[in-house]
């Protein structure tokens, strides 16, 4: 497996179990509200994004000292080709959520609300740039 | 748009030059060992350049590392040049 098939795997696993968990339980309601600014869903999302940072430094450490030669091959021609289609990917995701969040939302909702469905937009996109680069080399495309 | 298929022979060119391997293949033309089976697969298809720095490892024109089949003429694939 390419070396950066493993970050985008690594990546993308630092994604589902930490952001998962965060937004089921914004999901189920089950952390409660308070006016703004409330601090405690500030710090319930400080505690995951940590959490997303240790998973990712853990496994990059892991994985560069597993293929330390393999870490070091800067990225080809095809490498370039691959991330720049997962971009292009992850931007139509990302715009089409902005639009959303940032033009339609505040006519319904406010406070956390819009705070967390930003939060969700970029996690999308993140989840579809590294499923792309994922999908790209395991096709060999 | 003419339709077409790109197919090449480095898997034969490789096999020829001493089994050299996609890894040493790669290394002398720039790009990683799993670009080259990507691109012996057929799956991806390299730039000019890559395909030119290719063609002069092996030391033949590129006409004989790369082939373009026509959709129209599907049997135009030439083969290994002997």
């Amino acid at each position: 497996m390419p070396y950066k098939e493993k970050t985008a795997w690594l990546s993308l696993f630092a994604i589902v179990v930490t952001y998962g968990p965060y937004f089921t339980i914004i999901l189920q309601g089950s952390f409660p509200k308070r006016p703004m600014p409330d601090f405690r869903q500030l710090a319930l999302f400080g505690m995951f994004a940590v959490a997303q940072m240790v998973i990712l430094g853990v496994g990059h450490l892991y994985n560069f000292l597993n293929a330390p030669e393999e870490a070091r091959i800067p990225a080809d021609e095809r490498d370039r080709d691959i991330h720049r289609r997962s971009l292009t990917a992850a931007y139509s995701v990302l715009i089409f959520s902005m639009i959303v969040v940032g033009v339609v939302m505040p006519f319904y909702y406010q406070g956390w609300t819009i705070i967390n469905s930003t939060l969700f937009a970029i996690i999308a996109s993140e989840i579809v740039h590294y499923s792309v680069v994922i999908f790209c080399y395991r096709r060999q495309s | 748009m003419m339709e077409g298929t790109i197919s090449n022979q480095i898997r034969f060119l490789r096999f020829r030059n001493r089994e050299m391997s996609q890894a040493e293949l790669g290394l002398r033309v720039g790009v990683t060992r799993q670009t080259i089976a990507a691109i012996e697969a057929g799956k991806y298809s390299p730039s000019l350049d890559t395909a030119f720095r290719i063609a002069q490892v092996f030391n033949v024109p590129l006409g004989e590392v790369f082939q373009w089949n026509s959709g129209a003429n599907p049997g135009a694939n030439p083969g290994p040049a002997s």
